[in-house]
């Protein structure tokens, strides 16, 4: 199964990065290659739309913590949304999901990156 | 299932979803509850993950030799390798206090399954046997 990526740049610097696929260690070097480019343009805020990702492992999750040490370095926001039930219950048994800032949807993601934060 | 099904892929990523595809449709026969078959089916990929980069160190043209069994109420799953032994007793998953990128994947194993055992009482390679009770979930009809 290859992986696809949809990348949306939004206003006030935040970009989405909309994934298809599974995330194994045949397709995460992709992603981290597609996220290395997102932390070089120093964007405020990165979004990964998650919801047509219906599997990843360990390597997978690797890429996404790499997403998340370049929030505290840059401190700039990192946030997952969308997550399908199959990679929730990874980071439930890596007990990821507290360290993360994950979102039900991409648009509530979208609001939590508003001064505001979410609605 | 008192036959095994056996699956031999070479070692490339690129085969993983392959597997994937195959075990997935295997536990859902047997009516295995969906949240325990994708365990399971993380378990199977994160082994076979470790010998691609560990065992065969990125050679990608060497044998995996995987094969699913159901006995009553267990899966059992053994995954053959012909490549660099390592000693299990030196195996560290990750310290899950420490967020760090890497070292997850024996965690997932160790954590699932009930029963693992790494066994390189032989010339060359690891027989990994890995056991998940699936409980009486399971359908009979496709034992």
């Amino acid at each position: 199964m290859s992986i696809e990526f949809n990348f949306e740049e939004g206003a006030n610097g935040v970009a989405t990065l909309i994934i298809r696929g599974d995330m194994d260690m045949n397709s995460s070097p992709e992603v981290r290659e597609k996220l290395t480019g997102m932390f070089e343009k120093n964007q405020k805020a990165i979004i990964i739309d998650l919801s047509a990702v219906p599997y990843i492992d360990s390597s997978g999750i690797a890429t996404l913590v790499e997403g998340l040490q370049w929030s505290h370095s840059s401190k700039n926001k990192f946030f997952l949304a969308g997550m399908t039930a199959g990679v929730k219950d990874v980071f439930e048994i890596a007990r990821l999901l507290p360290v993360f800032d994950t979102f039900d949807t991409p648009a509530e993601a979208l609001a939590g990156c508003s001064p505001q934060g979410p609605a | 299932m008192t036959i095994p099904v056996q699956l031999t892929i070479p070692s490339h990523s690129k085969y993983l979803c392959l597997v994937r595809k195959v075990l997935t449709h295997l536990l859902s026969n047997h009516e295995a509850p969906e949240d325990v078959a994708r365990k399971i089916v993380l378990c199977v990929d994160e082994a076979c993950s470790n010998i691609i980069k560990h065992g065969y160190g990125g050679n990608c043209d060497c044998p995996i030799e995987i094969s699913f069994q159901l006995e009553n109420d267990e899966f059992i799953i053994k995954i053959r390798d012909y490549g660099k032994q390592c000693d299990a007793s030196q195996f560290k998953s990750r310290d899950l206090e420490d967020v760090k990128p890497g070292g997850l994947g024996l965690f997932f194993i160790t954590e699932i399954m009930d029963t693992v055992d790494y066994c390189t009482n032989r010339e060359k390679g690891t027989l990994l046997t890995m056991v998940k009770k699936l409980g009486s979930h399971v359908s009979g009809a496709a034992r």
